[in-house]
């Protein structure tokens, strides 16, 4: 039962990361839904008894829910630009996109994995809504912070997919990830840092004129 | 089915072999107990209305013409024969065409009239095509042989024809997107007219859909179900949010009617689906649902028109940004209004509150009846019934508010006297008979589910959906409950004991009149009252993706810092009437301006057109 | 004989209702390191208002009197639907769970009207912001009371007081039914009950041209609507220890519980209007999309089974 209701808080809060306005709230929220992560990780963890799956555990709440989030907080103080995300898409229609997606995202899971009835692979239809709508964030922010956070929301939910559907992906696997996101978030924030200060803002939309 | 008698069998018209018959199934009463119900205030408003309007000869032909209306009303829902049918069908529409277009010095009734007819006649022939199809099918157009045929009929067929009867009736009901019309026909129309065609001949359109969709054809697919429920949903949304942006009276009563008509198709869809899902008590019931705001929104919506009638012959304007503090001088129209007002608004204990009530429990009990999927659809389908509840009580409390509180906004139109006698007494009729339908509740139901019972042919002998003469119970007595007489009951006998413990706590305190509190500023004047567009802007702000608001400003100038007056206009886009029927109208004039070719109005051409069809059929005979 | 019993408990819930206020105002207070008024002050408020005169504008209308009567009544009606003492001792043959939303209808229908009637702006004001938020907050209310009702499979409040089963969409539900009480209750973020400047203003724009009696009436019936709504989340989304019946024990352990869920849910608001800014307008339109997502989430996960 409490990995149902890790699952929610997972839900809920990224529906709160679509209507987030200011970037500390878009980071906040990343936060919080790493927190939830760890939690049914560590649910796993608990119920299958493999040490791996500890390790791991106590990995995603060191990165995802300490230091990345940390990390951004630092870049989004040193630029020094406005918390104002930029969304193309007012918060009221972005949360009904969302649900949109969250039923196309349940439509495929039914298609795919057989449910009869019961929501029972819930954790596959939660990663895959949770993919979507990372990617939703992606594309309709415009802020370039907004597009890491959904880069990162993405690999949450590819994170819990692998998690639902194989009981967690080989260990070395998860760790190379891991590190790999981990470079990932300190090189876009370098990034974000350098792009700030050449054009005093991280608006991704202006950088269009970036062609040759 | 208790009675079921059928009148008048003779009149065979020739080869055409045509019964004119009238069937009196409780369907076809209850239609007409509702149309008789309505007309009679209508008809005694209109004496004291047309007083002093009209010259004398023009009120007699008016009386002529609403006889003719109402008698062809009724014809409408009891002819058994599809012929007889279609002739009563044109034969409203044209009447209240006429009646309309009554004002004939008002350019905008005109107009209004020309959308009008063209519309229902659009819809005319959908349904004309459909009983023409069915007619082929069963071989004559009694709708005894209607009914025997439509087994027959292969799926697709009955696909066709329940499109066809879809977008016919459905033109005439007002559903989104063929509802244009409504809101330009029943403000131009004398206020009694309105509230009949408004009240009843909309109405006629959901006697349609249940005599040839439901009890003739019966639910084919799933589909058409959840068709109709999405269409419901939609002009419910669209009906109020364009009804809250409205400042002319009638037109926001022409657009909430649009609203409550998509309320009775969630009650029809709904049942027709649970008629499919093999459901038949859930199907009564959503059924006996939907037919009770039928009622009610013929009694109410009738008492609203009749009430912005009075305002409007009293004052002379419709526009509720210049009325206002009416209720101190029209206090039995105010009184009816507010009636009225509660009741749309579904404000318990009224009869609007029950029927929404009755449609909430039907989709809830669905909800828990059904399998995976439909249990959400019909969640948020109970949602969306709940959030236009939400605006509907909204844009009353704006159109009760503007127009008979606080002061009058223009000065030319305070003074106004109250009703006259004729008008008071059909106005005090409807508000009574709010009440009644809201008490009566228990024995209202019993008599809709016989109702629908007769409607989709499912026997109605076990049901029963009350507990005591007083009290609603859906789940047969152990689940929900209401009881609207003990709601008031216990409304009232509060409001008693808080009127007497003040009464006598404030024995010594004394109360003062005075200004309205200014802030210090002493000049309130009524410019600085709340108008209607500000009140409705929170909507257009919150819905301006749909609504597409756009201003005009403009600045009038004595000189270059001095701006002396300021205009400021706030309009919304139309989509339906910008994006569908304007490129329609214009597709069609430009292919008539392509036609217009062939009239080149010389006579060689014409003889030329002769000579060769002449020769064309001469060569097809040889040929053949 | 039931009914003696309902009116018991509707004389408890007036007589506690203020002193909810009054708590949630003191934990408030501490939490800001002041020491505030007593928790018995709201009952002083009362009674200090209804030995005043009352100041009628003239521009009113009979609406602007009758309009206190009929929102005290109206949420004493609503408020004799809930049950405290036991599952079964409300008056749940008058009305069920969507009976209380629209008999609260009621009283703000007249409220905006009464708050149009005296002709300022901010009557105006307060009854157009009101009636915007409301109608946006009813499917979220109706979606949650779906949600809890479908696992119980009736809307009736015998019933689902009566519920023992602690599940997930009770508990979503419950969420989303706090943001529904944060609306109703007229607290921060969506209003400030404190303030009466006319841009952070809802629910004081509209009793502004009240004084004296009437006032007081009013404000009771604030508070009667603020212990209902609590009442609800505690009794009837939230069920769990809910005596069955009035033998025995049940009743005490009931109260008990009900006084626990109540200052617990105090506590949460309070600390809510401590930590958090009052939104714009239009900013609690994204709070209650974000609300009516949840509660179709509740719905999803009832119909689940869960």
């Amino acid at each position: 039962m409490h990995i149902d209701l890790f699952l929610f808080g997972i839900m809920a809060v990224t529906f709160a990361m679509v209507i987030a306005k200011r970037m500390s709230a878009l980071i906040n929220a990343f936060a919080a839904q790493s927190f939830f992560l760890f939690l049914v990780t560590l649910s796993l963890a608990v119920r299958s008894g493999h040490l791996d799956l500890y390790i791991v555990a106590v990995l995603l709440f060191l990165l995802k829910v300490l230091l990345i989030p940390y990390f951004l907080k630092r870049v989004v103080k040193k630029i020094k630009v406005k918390e104002d995300l930029g969304l193309f898409i007012n918060p009221a229609v972005s949360v009904f996109l969302a649900m949109a997606l969250t039923y196309m995202a349940y439509l495929f899971t039914v298609k795919f994995i057989s449910i009869q009835g019961k929501i029972e692979n819930s954790e596959f239809f939660v990663s895959l809504s949770v993919a979507l709508i990372g990617m939703f964030i992606m594309v309709f922010r415009q802020k370039a912070l907004a597009q890491i956070i959904g880069l990162m929301v993405m690999e949450n939910g590819l994170f819990l997919s692998a998690a639902s559907v194989s009981g967690g992906m080989p260990f070395f696997v998860e760790i190379a990830i891991f590190f790999d996101i981990f470079l990932c978030v300190i090189i876009l924030g370098m990034f974000v840092y350098r792009i700030n200060r050449i054009f005093t803002h991280i608006d991704v939309d202006k950088l269009t004129e970036l062609k040759g | 089915m208790l009675f079921r008698t059928e009148i008048f069998e003779d009149k065979h018209m020739g080869y055409l072999n045509i019964k004119f018959s009238l069937l009196f199934d409780p369907l076809s009463l209850f239609f007409l107990v509702v149309i008789l119900l309505v007309s009679a205030p209508s008809a005694l408003y209109s004496v004291g209305y047309m007083k002093g309007e009209y010259p004398g000869r023009k009120i007699a032909l008016g009386w002529a013409l609403l006889i003719a209306f109402i008698v062809s009303m009724a014809l409408v829902v009891t002819v058994n024969n599809a012929l007889i049918f279609l002739i009563a069908w044109e034969s409203m529409s044209l009447i209240s065409y006429f009646l309309v277009t009554f004002d004939t010095h008002s350019e905008k009734s005109v107009r209004a009239g020309v959308i009008y007819i063209v519309m229902t006649h659009i819809g005319t022939a959908f349904i004309t095509i459909a009983l023409l199809i069915f007619h082929k099918y069963a071989g004559s157009f009694d709708m005894n042989a209607f009914k025997a045929a439509a087994s027959g009929m292969p799926l697709n067929i009955r696909n066709t024809v329940f499109i066809l009867l879809l977008a016919g009736f459905g033109t005439k009901a007002g559903i989104v997107p063929l509802h244009i019309w409504l809101p330009y026909a029943h403000p131009q129309a004398p206020s009694h007219i309105s509230s009949l065609m408004s009240g009843v001949m909309i109405k006629t359109a959901i006697y349609g859909i249940l005599r040839f969709i439901v009890f003739t054809l019966g639910v084919g697919d799933l589909w058409w179900a959840n068709l109709i429920l999405v269409l419901a949903m939609v002009s419910c949304l669209v009906g109020v949010m364009y009804a809250l942006m409205e400042r002319d009276i009638k037109k926001l009563l022409a657009y909430s009617s649009v609203e409550n008509m998509g309320i009775i198709f969630l009650g029809v869809g709904a049942s027709m689906l649970f008629m499919k899902m093999e459901m038949p008590v859930l199907a009564v019931f959503a059924l006996s649902a939907g037919l009770y705001h039928l009622v009610n929104h013929a009694i109410f919506k009738s008492l609203l028109f009749l009430c912005a009638g009075a305002v409007y012959k009293y004052t002379g304007t419709r526009n509720m940004e210049k009325l206002g503090g009416l209720i101190k001088s029209m206090p039995w129209t105010a009184a009816a209004f507010l009636v009225g007002a509660m009741a749309i608004s579904a404000v318990a204990p009224l009869n609007g509150f029950v029927s929404e009530w009755l449609t909430l429990q039907a989709f809830f009990m669905g909800a828990v009846a059904a399998a995976g999927g439909y249990k959400i659809f019909l969640a948020c389908a109970a949602a969306v019934l709940a959030l236009t509840g939400g605006l509907a009580a909204s844009c009353f409390v704006k159109a009760f508010g503007m127009t008979f509180l606080a002061m009058p906004r223009s000065v030319k139109y305070e003074g106004a006297k109250d009703a006259s006698l004729t008008m008071k007494i059909s106005m005090a009729f409807l508000a009574i008979l709010v009440f009644v339908s809201a008490f009566a509740a228990a024995a209202i139901i019993k008599a809709l589910v016989m109702v629908s019972g007769c409607a989709t042919r499912i026997n109605t002998a076990h049901m029963n959906f009350t507990l005591n003469n007083f009290t609603l119970a859906p789940q047969n007595g152990s689940g929900a409950c209401l009881s609207t007489p003990a709601a008031a009951l216990a409304i009232t006998v509060l409001v008693i004991i808080a009127a007497a413990a003040f009464y006598l706590g404030t024995r010594k305190s004394k109360t003062v009149i005075d200004r309205t509190w200014d802030c210090g500023y002493y000049k309130l004047s009524p410019r600085t009252e709340y108008s209607a567009t500000a009140f409705s802007k929170p909507f257009r702000i919150a819905f301006g993706f749909f609504l597409l608001p756009y201003t005009r400003t403009e600045k009038i100038r004595e000189s270059f810092y001095h701006i002396k007056s300021f205009k400021y206009e706030v309009f919304f886009t139309p989509i339906f009437k910008r994006y569908i029927y304007e490129p329609a109208i214009n597709a069609v004039f430009v292919i008539a301006r392509h036609i217009k070719k062939l009239q080149p109005g010389s006579i060689h051409v014409y003889l030329a057109y002769i000579f060769v069809t002449i020769l064309a059929l001469i060569i097809f005979i040889n040929r053949f | 004989m039931g009914l003696v019993f309902v009116i018991i408990q509707i004389a408890l819930l007036i007589l506690v209702a203020p002193l909810v206020s009054g708590i949630i105002r003191k934990i408030k207070n501490n939490m800001r390191m002041r020491k505030g008024p007593s928790v018995l002050q709201p009952y002083y408020d009362l009674a200090k208002l209804f030995a005043k005169d009352r100041v009628i504008s003239k521009d009113t209308s009979w609406i602007f009197r009758i309009t206190p009567f009929v929102i005290l009544a109206s949420t004493i009606a609503a408020a004799s639907l809930v049950p405290v003492l036991a599952s079964k001792i409300s008056l749940y043959r008058m009305g069920d769970f969507l009976t209380i939303i629209f008999i609260l209808a009621l009283g703000r229908f007249f409220m905006c009207l009464a708050a149009l009637d005296a002709g300022s702006a901010f009557g105006g004001m307060g009854s157009s912001r009101e009636m915007f938020i409301s109608s946006l907050v009813e499917p979220v209310a109706l979606l949650s009371v779906f949600a809890v009702s479908m696992n119980a499979s009736s809307t009736s409040i015998a019933v689902l007081s009566g519920v023992h089963a602690v599940r997930l969409s009770s508990i979503v539900a419950a969420i989303s039914f706090f943001i529904v009480t944060i609306v109703e209750t007229s607290r921060i973020p969506v209003d400030n009950k404190e303030t009466h400047l006319e841009l952070t203003m809802i629910h004081e724009a509209m009793v502004l041209e009240y004084s004296g009696p009437s006032l007081a009436m009013i404000e009771l019936a604030a508070h009667v609507k603020q212990i209902v709504f609590f009442s609800i989340l505690a009794n009837v989304v939230l069920p769990w220890g809910m005596a069955g019946s009035l033998t025995g024990l049940q009743p005490a352990v009931g109260l008990a519980v009900y006084s626990l869920k109540i200052a617990g849910i105090s506590l949460i608001i309070a600390m809510m209007e401590i930590s958090m800014a009052k939104m714009r307008l239009f900013r609690v339109v994204d709070l209650l999309s974000f609300a009516i997502a949840l509660s179709i989430l509740a719905v999803i996960i009832s119909a689940g089974g869960m």
